[in-house]
């Protein structure tokens, strides 16, 4: 696999049984890659390390006084020279290739595994697990899966130099391969500990930025009412941790250099001394020395591999772990379903459960005591809620549930509480499957958008058409009441059979909300529509309006007649005033204990 | 394959407006001078205990290289010195261990105090900004600078400024120790430095800004599915799924390019620096070894030269390493010392309000040259007024709010508290008597304690239970599991949107300002909610001056005066019954929603 190709047209479907079968099925996947690596790591590591042996051969030549000879040890250096170039590069080019379609496989898995999941993932814990497998774990697999050809290429390396002082000098080359593993074995107790100091360091590093963050994500309110100093205190007090575990990270990492320059100087004494009495017994040469010498200065650069590979395989194990449980959630119920979806149901939409009713081509206005039970009802109109138990919702006498779940959201789009506006143009946003002749103009006017696209226009960079003006992430740089309009706009857009929208105006004002029940109801007419709300002026426009109480349909009517007639809907839809309250006070009991409910669900 | 061009699309470039200034050149500079200033003797330790172990270092091949010279001019075991060779070899080898694990350790400790020094200077500088710039510019840009900026200043920080000094100071002492073995074996190295800088010089050009790109596309790889996961509902319910895949996908696309340009990159300096290594190697060693031949220099100083030579490649790859590193850095720098460029907050520290009666005069306001939202208005608030401001979205009530809590100057006339002019007051004059209230109800991350002490840092615990008892929000924390100490915030105890309203509120209590301007504070929740905070609300209120942005009309009809604002103006002004009886806009609505 090239670069260039990525990303995958198929990534594949990944062993996710556990973290190391996950971390073979990246490796197995990438063979080709891997020994391409394998190939060019060790021309790089054999030629850096026949640089000393052509030190050797300089060196000897001079004492030998031969000029031929220093001049093949010049001929030597410059095949070196290529080998180490050419090897070098290849290696890298290799290497980071297998770390890159490593990484993008990931991410095309754990994409198409959270838009599968889709709003079944926002339920679990495990929504910030794939975030943070996406976010941190992603480069730390790829790391290892990266680093393991070049440590195969440096520790085959290691053997065949080892071999060859062996035979080229056995009595020193002996004693290097005795001490080179002890070299390569030596640090890595230590690497436990100092990881674990780093990954301390780390957490408060994190812990540092989301207080700074936060504060500054509060500063209006810090500057509005004061305080700073208190968060400032805090902040400081957080940074300076953040320093004393840097500091004592460091420490470990300083006694690891330390050894890593003691133990090869060791090394190179216990060479130098043995060596220079053979070399007075006349049994090696000046030039094996030396050689010999080198080789040992050399060895620590591919020596460091093997602490590499330790650390690699110690952060990715846990990442692996970590990927490898979010690729095998899956969602809990059916998304096939028992019925063929290809001819979309219509008609009337009706709850078994509560008994709802809501007519086709009508808007019909749901009032609900508890926002709660109201945010599930509404889940549930659109089929394959999140949570079994009820039974299905029919849209036209046909179960929702049985059908797959694709033609269950193309038949009714539920509009929850809590819509999220995805970044990106405007146009982009309102670019959704639709299945109606509905414009952006006409939605967008319905839903009373004017000052939002003013406001878009002001804040973009070169945007002179709105639709060309970006929205941040979540819509954050627009006020509640302007991020409602918009994704109404987007929902009136997709003009689906039914639509049911959950307090669809609740950050609008007045005079706004006032416009946009009209404008819904226009644009809406002849298409079955329910509405969620508490507020007289989407009330007062609905065809039919349900009061839902204790789960089960208590009312049913036009607004107007049920303010006069029903007291239960009366206290839900209108803020009465302390006398009336006092006078409504007396209605019932009921009336009271829902008071109460209400009272505690705020 | 010839090269690879830089991809057309750049994920680093801005989408979004600079918000907040970014700091010149002379102010990075004078930033750096001063960062420097203040860690100079760090500074001075660090070099000192780098020289030493660098020195120390040179010893082996200077004693290999005496022995070898002895050895191959066959003297006697007397004259050969080995015992006392290995000896210094063995103390040189000890000195540079104790002195290397102090350069690393000495590094990070300068490094993160540096570090320290930049983050704390910045929210310093953050915390102290001027209310007006915070609404003006939003939060947006300050956080990413918060964040980002400071994450990518860290690698700088902590590892590029000190490994650069220490790489630096490395190559001139081994360079140094080479002139010292043989002058001749010194200038043999320099005749690989122009291919080196060659390199170096195309690479670094090109390097940063696609380092930049590059980092930027892969947080976009992550930032588009962490949007997925987090708006799983909508892409369910809008059947988003594969939109989201092939998204994800052309962000891999994009990411990958820039990661295949700057491995070409790469590629391209790699072969330079290498050849450039074995090159130092080979050239000491043949120019070296024709000057033995010759017999101007010794077998022995040849040995310690090629050994010295062999050990450059450390340092050079240090220097590579970092240097980009620190180029990247450059650029974050700026955008956090631009925060120095704003200036502070003046105002008169003398002018102090007599009364508390609010007065707008003939005011007109605009956020853009020539724009302007507001449009002579003028307004008179009586102390203990429960002012309504009601219109339309986007007609300038909240705008109006605003310079009534003293946030922004209006650009022509005035606004008075108490006769005196709220926009040359300062702003910790203008909090303690005027505050305003918005939909943003952020809960830090800390105690539910510390929540509260920033609306009055001297609080008991007491008067802090007095104040949560006061909106009702007494029973729920006392039922908190550490009480006051519970940690709330992201990543703590989650409290519901009304629990958030509630914590606004007590600071309320706690700050006790005589004048509130309520910005819709209550719309982000459920209507149920809202409507029995409000309750709670009027309690806490009572007898205070308040102007309130109503999006609900029941807050209205509650009011004494209601101000309704259309296109810029107040078109009406009246109590709700004279309003109603006017039979105008507000009447209309009012008769809509009551039914």
């Amino acid at each position: 696999m090239q670069i260039q190709d990525l990303p995958y047209p198929d990534p594949g479907v990944p062993d996710a049984r556990s973290g190391p079968r996950f971390l073979w099925w990246l490796f197995r996947n990438q063979r080709g890659g891997q020994l391409k690596a394998l190939a060019w790591g060790l021309l790089h590591f054999l030629s850096v390390s026949a640089l000393p042996f052509c030190v050797g051969v300089a060196v000897q030549a001079v004492v030998d006084r031969s000029g031929a000879q220093l001049a093949l040890a010049g001929g030597l250096l410059i095949l070196c020279c290529i080998g180490n170039a050419l090897g070098d590069t290849f290696l890298h080019r290799t290497a980071v290739t297998n770390w890159i379609t490593a990484a993008a496989r990931v991410q095309q898995v754990l994409a198409r595994k959270a838009s599968q999941l889709g709003s079944a993932l926002t339920r679990r814990v495990a929504a910030g697990e794939v975030v943070a497998v996406s976010t941190g774990d992603v480069e730390k697999i790829g790391w290892f899966v990266e680093a393991w050809s070049r440590f195969t290429a440096a520790a085959v390396t290691l053997v065949v130099v080892c071999v060859g002082l062996v035979v080229y000098q056995p009595a020193l080359g002996v004693i290097v391969a005795v001490g080179l593993p002890v070299l390569a074995l030596a640090v890595l107790p230590l690497l436990p500990p100092a990881t674990r100091r780093a990954d301390l360091q780390r957490e408060k590093a994190g812990r540092a930025t989301e207080l700074a963050s936060d504060t500054v994500a509060g500063l209006r309110v810090l500057r509005g009412i004061g305080g700073e100093e208190l968060f400032l205190d805090r902040y400081r007090r957080a940074s300076q941790e953040v320093r004393h575990a840097a500091v004592r990270s460091a420490r470990m990492w300083a006694l690891i250099s330390a050894i890593q320059v003691l133990l090869p100087g060791l090394l190179l004494i216990a060479v130098v001394w043995y060596g220079v009495h053979l070399a007075r017994q006349g049994r090696v040469t000046v030039g094996e020395l030396v050689t010999v010498y080198s080789s040992i200065m050399i060895l620590t650069y591919p020596l460091r591999h093997f602490e590499e590979i330790a650390m690699a395989y110690s952060f990715s194990r846990p990442s692996a772990r970590r990927a490898a449980r979010v690729l095998s959630l899956e969602r809990a119920t059916d998304t096939t379903g028992t019925r063929d979806g290809s001819e979309p149901p219509g008609g009337d939409l009706y709850d078994p459960a509560t008994g709802l009713l809501a007519p086709a081509g009508r808007l019909t206005a749901v009032v609900c005591g508890d926002p709660d039970a109201a945010g599930r009802l509404a889940e549930r109109l659109g089929g394959h809620p999140s949570e079994e138990g009820a039974a299905s919702v029919l849209l036209g006498g046909v179960p929702l549930d049985e059908l797959p779940l694709d033609s269950a959201r193309t038949a009714v789009l539920v509009q929850d509480k809590d819509p999220v506006l995805l970044s990106g143009t405007l146009r982009e946003l309102l670019d959704v499957p639709r299945s109606g002749d509905v414009g952006a103009e006409e939605a967008l006017a319905a839903a009373q958008c004017a000052d939002v696209l003013a406001a878009l226009v002001q804040g973009s960079l070169d945007a002179d058409d709105p639709m060309d003006a970006r929205i941040t992430e979540r819509g954050r740089s627009l006020s509640g009441g302007q991020r409602q309009r918009l994704a109404l706009a987007r929902s009136l857009i997709t003009n689906p059979e039914v639509l049911v929208l959950d307090e669809p105006t609740s950050a609008v004002d007045s005079h706004t909300e006032a416009r946009i029940a009209e404008g819904v109801r226009d644009l809406r007419a002849g298409r079955t529509t329910v509405v969620f709300t508490s507020s007289p002026l989407l009330l007062d426009r609905a065809d039919r309006v349900v009061l839902i109480h204790d789960g089960e349909v208590a009312a049913v009517g036009v607004h107007r007649e049920l303010v006069r007639s029903e007291p239960r809907y009366r206290v839900v839809v209108t803020r009465e005033t302390d006398d009336e309250a006092a006078l409504s006070r007396g209605f019932s009991e009921l009336h009271e204990k829902e008071l109460q409910e209400i009272e505690e669900s705020a | 394959m010839i090269g690879v061009a830089p991809p057309a699309y750049d994920p680093a470039a801005p989408t979004t407006a600079n918000t907040l200034p970014v700091g010149a050149s002379t102010t990075v500079r004078a930033y750096v001078v001063e960062l420097f200033r203040r860690h100079r003797r760090a500074f001075l330790l660090l070099i000192t205990v780098n020289t030493v172990a660098v020195v120390a270092s040179m010893a082996g091949p200077w004693l290999l290289g005496g022995l070898v010279e002895r050895v191959s001019d066959g003297v006697g075991d007397r004259e050969l010195h080995l015992e006392l060779t290995v000896g210094l070899f063995v103390a040189a080898l000890l000195v540079q261990a104790v002195f290397v694990r102090q350069v690393r350790l000495r590094g990070a400790m300068l490094g993160e105090r540096m570090l320290a020094d930049l983050r704390e200077d910045f929210l310093i500088r953050s915390v102290g900004l001027p209310p007006g710039v915070l609404e003006r510019a939003g939060t947006g840009d300050l956080l990413s600078r918060i964040t980002t900026d400071i994450d990518r200043l860290a690698n700088a920080m902590r590892e590029a400024v000190p490994q650069l000094a220490i790489g630096v100071v490395w190559v001139i002492l081994l360079l140094g120790g080479l002139v010292v073995t043989a002058p001749p074996l010194a200038a043999a190295v320099l005749l690989a430095v122009p291919l080196l800088v060659i390199g170096c010089r195309w690479y670094f050009k090109r390097a940063p800004s696609a380092y930049r790109s590059e980092a930027a596309g892969y947080a976009a790889v992550a930032a588009a599915l962490a949007e997925t996961v987090d708006a799983g509902h909508t892409v369910e319910a809008h059947r988003l799924g594969e939109r989201r895949v092939e998204l994800s996908e052309r962000r891999i696309k994009e990411w990958t390019a820039w990661e295949r340009y700057t491995l070409w990159l790469r590629s391209v300096l790699f072969p330079f620096i290498n050849v450039t290594h074995v090159m130092v190697l080979a050239s000491v060693l043949m120019v070296g070894g024709v000057f033995v031949l010759q017999g101007w220099i010794g077998v022995g100083q040849l040995t310690t030269g090629a050994l010295i030579a062999q050990m450059l490649v450390d340092p050079v790859g240090l220097i590579l390493r970092w240097y980009d590193e620190l180029q990247v850095a450059q650029v974050s720098l700026a955008r956090l010392v631009g925060v120095r460029d704003i200036e502070p907050d003046v105002g008169d520290a003398r002018l102090a309000p007599d009364g508390r009666d609010v007065h707008a005069d003939q005011v007109h306001f605009g956020y853009l040259e020539g724009v302007d939202v507001l449009r002579k208005v003028s307004l008179e608030v009586a102390p203990g007024t429960r002012l309504a401001l009601v219109g339309p979205s986007g007609a300038g009530k909240s705008t109006l709010g605003r310079l009534l809590a003293g946030i922004y100057a209006p650009r022509d006339g005035r606004i008075t508290l108490g006769g005196a002019e709220l926009s040359r007051m300062t702003a910790e004059r203008v909090r303690s008597h005027v505050a305003l209230v918005n939909q943003e109800h952020h809960v830090f991350v800390g105690s539910l304690r510390d929540n509260l002490l920033l609306a009055r840092t001297d609080a008991t615990d007491a008067e802090l239970w007095a104040a949560l008892g006061a909106v009702d929000a007494d029973d729920w924390a006392r039922a908190l599991d550490d009480s006051l100490d519970t940690e709330v915030g992201s990543g703590g105890f989650a409290l519901t949107p009304a629990q958030a309203q509630q914590i606004a509120l007590a600071r309320l209590v706690l700050a006790d300002p005589h004048t509130l301007v309520l910005d819709e504070a209550t719309s982000l929740l459920d209507p149920r909610a809202a409507r029995h905070l409000e309750r709670s609300l009027a309690r806490v209120l009572d007898g205070r001056t308040v102007v309130a942005i109503a999006h609900r009309l029941h807050t209205a009809h509650d009011a004494d005066v209601i101000a309704v604002v259309e296109n810029g103006r107040i078109s009406e002004l009246g109590s709700h019954d004279e309003l109603v009886r006017a039979d105008g806009a507000y009447a209309a609505l009012w008769r809509s929603w009551h039914g």
